[in-house]
């Protein structure tokens, strides 16, 4: 499984890149010598309080511990051993530098002949690393954040969730006790509320700045009185300069300001998380007369995630008929939005090999005829476009009032 | 139908002469250019006496499902491609222009450039799936796939394409801002390295002789096939380059993009000859008339143009359409008839024009 997940970046790198990344361990030198290993994962534990802090805590300092005994008593090798007996098959190939101690239970080493099995060692360490420090610091980390600390190591997000997901069972514990969660939260502001199983209320007009997505699960009703509109938001907030992201809309209570009526903002930064897109469906159906718009970045990674919250993720097949908001609508940004001028539009990008692949793949999925069109005018004219090119301030405020009221309006 | 006949189209003398016996025209011209060069730049291009009228003949309505990318001709036929599978082509010999073949699942995720061989025989398609066809026609005017051009690296690495005259060549661009010239069996015979920006269009001189390309960077390189060398890297656009088109004798090179500018470059001496000016958003393509006289272009607001090459100056406008004009062409010249152009993009149709005659 793991093999298929890297096909395209192993391919390659598995000579050149896994080999620089090793060379700059500070241990390398250290890591010679004979002896058996000895490692102590502690895979399994009864405990009752096995998920908690303190004793995920102690598991991962058990392994580094049994690593620096290995170091110490220059050992020969260094292992982390997995448990991976959830998953059904192994591709065969994968067996090759892995040695079975026995079923369910890989070894990786380090160091290894192969650059393959060496850089999963090295993986999988940082992740060991990354947790510890989120579970030291009490500061929950997602997988995606754990991706971007270090990109050029893990090559790919799906790595991080695959071995994340292992470390979790190996330890015994749930993945939410590393205090690593799936995707970051989804955030959201608007003029409505929602009354807890609990019977509390929330109001969440009362708080501008937006309050995570509430798990769907303990909501007993929303109340949804007077929303107009629903607009889900690619990004959360911009580095770079003031613009529509959820921060600043959210902030100048454009939900409550526009000209459009009042309404709903919606982020997961990003590609949806599933609790985002189970609220979402949840508003949807509870008030199926209220369109839901979304507003993502001109490129193909803003199509992907309008598809996601449309028809679901290709990972998630299964799960999308519970997740689905099939009735979400496109308000921008579109090649004509951003083309329209005969001056020069400050902000356009070019694309990058990476935005050409994804959004050939893309073409290959069913999809609306109009976003296919976007697609394929994006491959023509080999532009991207931030969701800034449309402006920021008043003029995007103006935009996006004349695009809410249309929506609005047809509904 | 008139649609944009923006000023009196007034035949003069010089016109008529010009009709008559072209070559003594071409020097009057020529000499009238130099001579008041000065005042034609200044005189805005629709009070200039000596424009040209186009009528619509005909509109293929919805001749594809979706954006219509690339148009291509032949003497009797013009060969469109969209963002749906299929190829069309369309007879030209009868006025009503009939659907003439459907090629399905031509290019399963599409089709971005079409291009024919001069002599009509032989097509080249590529689609955004990457993959490049080859088409060849029968006697009974039935188009069939000849074979695909394969990059030994990955799918998906060619961009634009250009046949040579006899469709013994094809010329293509890569993302990276190579270029490559095949054999049409697939055997690549030369490949050049650029600078590394993506590769947006090319042609090949109807000779075989040159390759011209235009780049993202605003860089136009042109070739020399015989030698295998870079000729000349064109100075002039910034912007990206999205057309490039050598003239009938291949002396001249047109070239336009994002700047909304066509500079015309001599081949011979890689120099810059002229700009022509008028378009207010990005030009997508240009095409020369079999005469070279005139230059064709459509842009990205749907706006047609022609152009007079000896005059540097527009002679018409047309836009049947505010939808983007992704491909201009020509038809090839038919004896006793007036000249006649085809258009299409966004909105799906293919516009068809002649020029009014009489008068």
């Amino acid at each position: 499984m793991d093999l298929d997940l890297l096909s395209d970046f192993l391919a390659e790198p598995q000579t050149s890149a896994p080999r620089e990344l090793l060379s700059d361990l500070p241990n390398r030198s250290l890591t010679l010598q004979n002896a058996d290993s000895n490692p102590n994962p502690n895979p399994s534990s009864n405990t009752v309080n096995r998920n908690s802090p303190g004793a995920v805590i102690s598991k991962i300092e058990d392994i580094f511990e049994a690593m620096t005994d290995c170091l110490l008593g220059e050992r020969k090798e260094l292992v982390i051993q997995l448990k991976t007996g959830r998953r059904k098959q192994k591709s065969k190939s994968d067996a090759d530098n892995t040695k079975r101690t026995r079923s369910g239970i890989r070894t990786v080493t380090f160091p290894n002949k192969s650059p393959h099995e060496a850089w999963k060692f090295t993986a999988l360490l940082r992740i060991l690393e990354l947790s510890h420090e989120a579970l030291v610091t009490g500061i929950v980390t997602t997988k995606r954040d754990i991706y971007y600390r270090d990109p050029e190591l893990f090559l790919k997000q799906a790595v991080v969730d695959q071995y994340v997901d292992d470390i979790a069972y190996t330890l015994g514990v749930e993945r939410d006790a590393l205090n690593v969660v799936a995707a970051a939260k989804g955030l959201v502001s608007g003029s409505f509320t929602i009354i807890r199983k609990d019977n509390s209320v929330v109001d969440y007009s009362a708080e501008p700045g937006g309050l995570l997505i509430p798990d769907p699960k303990n909501i007993q009703e929303v109340e949804l009185e007077g929303v107009k509109w629903i607009l889900v938001i690619e990004k959360e907030a911009c580095t770079s300069r003031v613009s529509a992201t959820f921060r600043t809309l959210a902030t100048e209570q454009y939900w409550k300001g526009s000209r459009a009526g009042k309404g709903i903002l919606i982020t997961a930064k990003g590609y949806p998380d599933i609790q985002t897109r189970q609220f979402l469906r949840l508003l949807s159906t509870h008030a199926p007369e209220i369109p839901i718009l979304a507003l993502v970045d001109f490129d193909a990674d803003g199509i992907g995630i309008m598809s996601t919250y449309k028809s679901g993720s290709a990972a998630l097949a299964h799960e999308s008929a519970t997740l689905a908001v099939p009735s979400i609508q496109w308000l921008g940004v579109r090649s004509c939005d951003f083309l329209k001028t005969d001056a020069d539009v400050p902000g356009l990008l070019k694309l990058t090999a990476r935005d050409r692949r994804i959004a050939v793949k893309m073409l290959e999925r069913e999809m609306e005829e109009e976003w296919r069109r976007e697609l394929q005018v994006m491959l023509m004219l080999d532009v991207k476009a931030e969701i800034q090119v449309l402006g920021n301030g008043e003029r995007l405020g103006e935009w996006l009032d004349g695009k809410l009221l249309d929506a609005v309006r047809i509904d | 139908m008139y649609t944009e006949l923006k000023s009196e189209p007034s035949r003069d003398v010089v016109q008529r002469v010009f009709i008559s016996n072209a070559a003594k025209a071409f020097k009057r011209f020529f000499s009238l250019r130099i001579v008041n060069h000065n005042t034609f730049k200044n005189v805005p291009h629709d009070s200039v006496t000596m424009s040209k009228q186009y009528l619509t003949t005909h509109t293929v309505d919805d001749a594809h499902k979706t954006d219509i990318f690339s148009v291509a001709v032949t003497p009797t036929q013009v060969l469109s491609a969209s963002g749906a599978s299929s190829i069309k082509v369309h007879s030209t010999t009868s006025p009503d222009i009939p659907l003439a073949q459907t090629i399905s699942g031509a290019h399963k995720l599409g089709c971005h450039h079409i291009v024919t061989s001069r002599n009509g025989k032989i097509a080249a398609s590529a689609g955004f799936g990457g993959e490049v066809k080859l088409w060849s026609i029968s006697e009974s005017g039935e188009w069939a796939e000849q074979g695909k051009i394969e990059d030994g690296n990955k799918a998906g690495e060619i961009w634009a394409i250009a046949l040579s005259e006899d469709g013994q060549y094809l010329a293509s661009t890569t993302y990276d801002g190579r270029i490559n010239v095949w054999d049409t069996a697939g055997k690549k015979i030369r490949e050049y390295e650029t600078k590394g920006s993506f590769g947006l269009c090319i042609d090949m001189s109807r000779d075989g002789k040159f390759t011209a390309s235009g780049h993202e960077n605003g860089a136009v390189y042109v070739f020399n096939n015989d030698t295998g060398r870079m000729m000349y890297s064109l100075p002039g656009l910034v912007k990206p380059v999205r057309t490039v088109a050598f003239s009938p004798a291949g002396t001249r090179l047109a070239a336009a993009g994002d700047a909304r500018v066509i500079a015309l470059y001599d081949v011979q001496h890689g120099e810059q000859v002229a700009d022509l000016t008028g378009h207010s958003a990005w030009i997508f393509s240009v095409d020369w008339s079999d005469t070279g006289e005139y230059l064709l272009s459509g842009s990205f607001d749907g706006k047609v143009k022609v152009w007079s090459i000896d005059r540097r100056a527009c002679v018409a406008t047309h836009s049947e359409t505010e939808k983007t004009l992704w491909c201009v062409k020509w038809l090839p010249k038919v004896s006793n008839k007036s000249e006649a152009f085809a258009t299409a993009g966004a909105n799906r149709s293919i516009t068809f024009y002649r020029e009014a005659t009489g008068g």
